[in-house]
């Protein structure tokens, strides 16, 4: 592999004098790019079909937490004992205090065998007598009771919701948004067993028929906007698709570009963004496709530390919710573009690249050090070519050599050089 | 007493400001220019910008010199300043000037044209307008904006009295001392305030050059049975004194000390907050000290009295002159260092003449310098070829790093004094670092840190001195002010640089300070030895003030601690409780079967026996329980609550008995009769 990519680089360096609108006259016909993405399809199709992994399967030394999806009636009664626990506790004088799974950097582990990021089983006290926790110890009170009612009343509501329910209390949604967290984890359920649901974020377009909450919805007739994804996963369901591969894209700008030119009519694929850091439906969503149509995930993201990162939590969970990355987290997205090497091979212009801050620097660095970077070499090779120059781009970068050069030229001319890592 | 500085012009004449060549042709005459006029010229290199900076600059000198008087007999300082403002009629008659009317109006500058006043009276009668409908609408009635003093530029003259306790000065020697520029007693190597002979000097420049008046001294030393009166000013152009009256006087009460008194050109108004704030900063690092300072104005009004008194008897050891560091000299200091030893040989010349230097360590170095050169050469023979030789070998070769001995650092004890004194803080915290070295000259720094306190604005407080003089101006370089403000991160010492009252301090000690730019003002941000020293000094003072700040911040929290629990309570049991409700309310629809134990309570829940209130108390009661014990917990770590403590200084009372005193440069020794 790592000799064809320097034979590739040699090819391209021996033409680097001419004018970089020629790499158009690379470009093989259309079907010709057709069968190497076939070919990527039937190798994803087949890679996938070997039984995942999973945590139980790997007898770590340490102890992991996982949660999963339990129905209301189950969320309901784990609710019901722990207030029981709460109000025998009160009543016999000894306050209360709530056993909280500690989400913290130092509780992470990143498994490779699993290649996301797990949470430990260190659990800190948040007891109510105690003047730095009795503010989380009440809001979390509060917030059983709030998913309490939702069981009972079966209905699902938004993060936001939920925080104006008591405003003077959770102060500020980051609060009550925290907060959830921690419940999921008390409860042993995803997020989304609770009712909670975050407001729509990701968009999907391209060839896939799914239906929503009974609604058969053919994304190809989404218009430009295409399809908002659902932000409760449980009403997707009967995927179809002739895709050849997903296409995941960081933001809105490239996906404007591409939904416009349906470049999914000309390669078949499914096109997804979740603009900027993605949220759980998105992750929910893509990780459903790729599960359910073993399709092959190509990423499309800015050149720069923060669409790595944006990259590695589609792929191997945050650390905020690395509680739920067995269901969060979508396996081998290959990183299409804009890598730091493609700023020289396509010849993007001095004054379309930016120079990297300090911040970006250091932000860099410390991805470096991060295993999920490291187990892949390639990553590695290009994260530190992207530190060395301290040089960053946008896929917006490629816009000068024209706005449909990404679409006409970028894309169609990585994909038939299988320029993927 | 060392005097230097003869009539020859010093180099620094030759390259002062040429100015721009005429085409004039006595401009190809060689000129001379003295000492004393060059530094009339250039008086800003001395701190004599603009009338208000050389009043202030005035003061300064003569209190840095009465300090350095009194300490140099180890004597607590003790320190009169007087200003005394003078009008311009009473300035007139005193130097025998009538008093003139104005005639012609319209030839002064701040004459005002009838055009002029009727634009005036205009803007004021609009201005009046808009108060009064303000004050119809109920607004607050705006200050009226001060006019701009139409007072023009007319000069404002001060007498400058200062009189201290110090060694006074030999009768014959005053004359030099005050008339002649580039004269001394502070040349060589020590830590000391003033550095050039200038202080004085250029006072009574700048009076010659404002008012023409001269300067009157009257000092007295120990044991003379005289004080010797002295009433001269200088001849700019020769560089020596011009005296008019200089006679001995009867000394009764057997005083000794100085006192000098000085009439100037000056500007009370702008600089009045500088003046105080200079005084009061001395008084921070001279606590030993006691200062009384008065300001006497026309309008009794505007006079200013304030008292510095003393809290310490604890003076800093005098400084020791010392010698130089082999890596700290250069060429021309090297040939005079030649010129004045005594030592005969190369070896003893090294041996003797330079610190850190001994026996064997001079050989090697003789040694190493080339065959030329040998132990007994005589050191007067050298050439400068040679001279060059040794220099480079100086430069390059290892020298241990001179020690801190010979500087008199403020001590953390005065500082601490100080700063509690001056500033009544909160809490303080002092730190005085190792004796470190910047180019073969060692330094101190020593810092104090207070929190709170009177008179401190909000923020950051920066204190600086230099040799155990306060810095005032050109605060925004200084390396202590970039350290404070940059690189300290004061968050992590749970101190809020915004909101608190910080006060920060540093005294750094030197036989060499390293100024930037001429005003001795501030010292730069470019020496990495220096700033690393100040911002180890800061830390180590956070450091300390942490614990207390944490512990202060506990003790907070015990107070309130049972109120801030006892606000959740309602929304902690309203939440269980609401559940509960649902729970018994399902339980007994369903009849569903769960642990007896559970469903006990979900059926006091339904009967009412387990409400909310029980909920509420029984979590109210454990609060208080809690509290109780975490109170006690509090109080046995910190032991019995300690009621702030005021510190009290008693003064000895005047002891009248006869001594013996043997000085040294160290120390006094008193045999008291």
């Amino acid at each position: 592999m790592a000799d064809k990519k320097k034979r590739r680089r040699a090819a391209t360096d021996s033409d680097s004098e001419s004018d970089p609108l020629q790499f158009k006259s690379k470009l093989k016909p259309d079907s010709t790019i057709l069968q190497t993405l076939k070919a990527l399809k039937s190798s994803a199709a087949t890679s996938s079909a070997a039984k995942p992994v999973t945590l139980s399967d790997l007898n770590l030394p340490t102890a992991c937490r996982e949660v999963s999806d339990l129905p209301l009636t189950s969320v309901q009664s784990s609710i019901e004992s722990v207030v029981l626990s709460l109000a025998h506790s009160i009543l016999s004088g000894n306050g209360f205090s709530f056993s909280v799974p500690s989400r913290a950097g130092a509780n992470q582990l990143y498994v490779p065998e699993l290649d996301r990021i797990v949470l430990k089983d260190k659990s800190s006290a948040r007891p109510f007598a105690n003047v730095s926790s009795v503010r989380k110890a009440t809001i979390t009170t509060r917030i059983l009771q709030l998913i309490h009612q939702l069981c009972l009343k079966n209905i699902h509501v938004t993060k936001r919701d939920l925080f104006y329910t008591d405003v003077k209390l959770f102060q500020d949604q980051s609060h009550s948004d925290a907060i959830l967290d921690d419940v999921s984890c008390i409860l042993g359920c995803t997020r989304s067993s609770l009712n909670v649901v975050a407001a729509e974020k990701g968009v999907v377009v391209g060839r896939l028929i799914f239906s929503d909450n009974g609604d058969m919805i053919d994304c190809t007739k989404m218009g430009i906007g295409g399809k908002a994804i659902p932000p409760n996963i449980d009403r997707v369901g009967d995927m179809q698709s002739d895709a050849l591969f997903i296409l995941l894209v960081e933001k809105d700008a490239a996906y404007m570009r591409l939904a416009e030119d349906r470049f999914y009519n000309r390669f078949p694929c499914i096109i997804v963004t979740a603009k900027g850091q993605p949220d759980v439906a998105t992750r929910l969503f893509l990780r459903k496709m790729k599960m359910e149509l073993k399709l092959p995930v190509l990423a499309l993201v800015d050149s720069d530390p923060y669409g790595l990162k944006i990259l590695s939590v589609y792929g191997c969970g945050s650390k905020n919710m690395s509680y739920d990355s067995a269901n969060l987290t979508t396996p081998d997205i290959k990183w299409l573009g804009v890598r730091p090497s493609d700023l020289d091979k396509y010849k993007i212009p001095e004054q379309c690249r930016l120079p990297m801050t300090e911040q970006d620097i250091k932000t860099g660095k410390d991805l470096l050090e991060e295993d999920f970077v490291k187990k892949n070499s390639g990553w590695v090779e290009e994260l530190n070519l992207m530190v060395k120059s301290k040089q960053k781009a946008e896929i917006q970068a490629l816009s000068s050599f024209g706005f449909q050069y990404l679409t006409e030229v970028y894309l169609p001319l990585k994909l038939q050089q299988k320029d993927w890592l | 007493m060392e005097i230097r500085g003869s009539s020859e012009s010093p180099p620094d004449t030759k390259k002062s400001k040429s100015k721009t060549p005429r085409k004039s042709k006595d401009d190809q005459l060689l000129k001379q220019k003295s000492p004393a006029e060059f530094f009339a010229d250039n008086k800003n290199i001395a701190g004599f910008d603009n009338p208000g900076k050389c009043l202030y600059t005035t003061v300064r000198e003569l209190v840095e010199n009465a300090l350095d008087s009194a300490e140099s007999i180890s004597e607590l300082p003790v320190i009169e300043i007087t200003i005394e403002e003078i009008g311009r009629s009473k300035f007139n008659s005193m130097i025998g000037l009538a008093d003139h009317e104005r005639v012609d109006a319209e030839l002064y500058d701040d004459f005002e044209t009838a055009k002029a006043r009727e634009k005036r009276l205009a803007k004021e009668a609009r201005l009046q307008e808009i108060q009064a409908k303000n004050a119809a609408l109920g607004k607050k009635a705006k200050a009226p904006t001060s006019m701009k003093s139409i007072k023009s530029r007319e000069a404002s003259y001060y007498r400058v009295t200062c009189k201290d306790n110090g060694r006074g000065m030999p009768h014959d020697d005053i004359p030099n001392m005050f008339g002649r520029v580039l004269s001394g007693t502070k040349y060589g190597l020590k830590q000391t305030r003033g550095k050039f002979g200038l202080g004085a000097k250029m006072a009574l420049i700048w009076s010659k050059m404002s008012t023409g008046l001269p300067i009157e001294i009257l000092s007295s030393m120990k044991g003379q049975n005289y004080s010797s009166f002295c009433r001269l000013d200088i001849d700019i152009n020769k560089n020596i004194p011009h005296i008019h009256v200089h006679e001995k006087r009867e000394n009764e009460e057997k005083w000794h000390g100085a006192e000098i008194q000085i009439v100037i050109e000056g500007n009370w108004t702008t600089y009045r907050s500088k003046i105080l704030h200079y005084m009061r900063q001395m008084a921070v690092i001279t606590p030993y000290a006691q200062f009384l300072f008065k300001f006497l104005s026309e309008s009794p009004d505007k006079n200013v009295t304030v008292r510095f008194a003393r809290r310490t008897d604890v003076m800093p050891p005098a400084p020791l002159e010392t010698k130089y560091h082999p890596s700290a000299v250069d060429l021309l200091l090297i040939k005079r260092l030649i010129a004045e030893t005594s030592k005969q040989n190369l070896m003893q010349f090294l041996q003797h003449e330079f610190v850190n230097v001994g026996k064997s360590y001079a050989e090697r170095l003789i040694g190493e310098m080339g065959p030329d050169f040998g132990p007994k050469m005589p050191v007067k023979s050298l050439t400068s070829q040679q001279i060059v030789r040794i220099h480079q070998l100086f430069r390059q070769a290892k020298f241990d790093d001179p020690s801190g001995d010979c500087l008199s650092p403020a001590g953390e004890y005065n500082l601490r004094l100080g700063i509690i004194k001056e500033l009544h803080p909160d809490m303080v915290a002092t730190y005085s670092g190792s004796a470190q070295v910047f180019e073969g000259h060692p330094f101190i720094v020593e810092a104090g840190l207070s929190l709170g306190g009177k008179d401190v604005k909000q923020g950051l407080n920066i204190f600086r001195f230099a040799n155990r003089i306060p810095l005032l101006f050109e605060q925004g370089a200084d390396v202590v002010t970039r350290t404070a403000v940059k690189r300290i991160n004061w968050n992590s010492y749970k101190i809020n640089q915004t909101q608190d009252k910080i006060g920060v301090f540093v005294s750094i000690v030197s036989t060499k300070i390293p100024f930037k730019g001429t005003g001795k003002e501030y010292i730069g941000d470019d020496i990495s030895e220096i700033a690393s020293a100040v911002k180890t000094a800061i830390q180590q003072c956070c450091v300390q003030l942490k614990s207390k700040i944490v512990k202060r911040i506990q003790a907070r929290e015990q107070q309130e601690r049972k109120r801030s629990l006892n606000k959740y309570i309602p929304n902690a049991t309203g939440a269980i409780y609401e559940i509960l409700k649902e729970m018994s309310r399902s339980h007994a629809s369903k009849k569903r079967r769960s642990e007896d134990k559970d469903a006990e309570l979900l059926k006091k829940v339904s009967d009412q026996i387990v409400t909310e209130e029980t909920l509420r108390e029984k979590l109210a009661q454990h609060v208080e329980q809690v509290d109780y014990e975490m109170a006690l917990e509090y109080a046995t770590q910190t032991g019995v609550n300690e009621e702030p403590r005021e510190d009290i200084y008693i003064p000895p009372l005047q002891a009248e008995y006869n001594f013996t005193e043997f000085h040294s440069p160290v120390f006094v020794f008193r045999l008291v009769h």
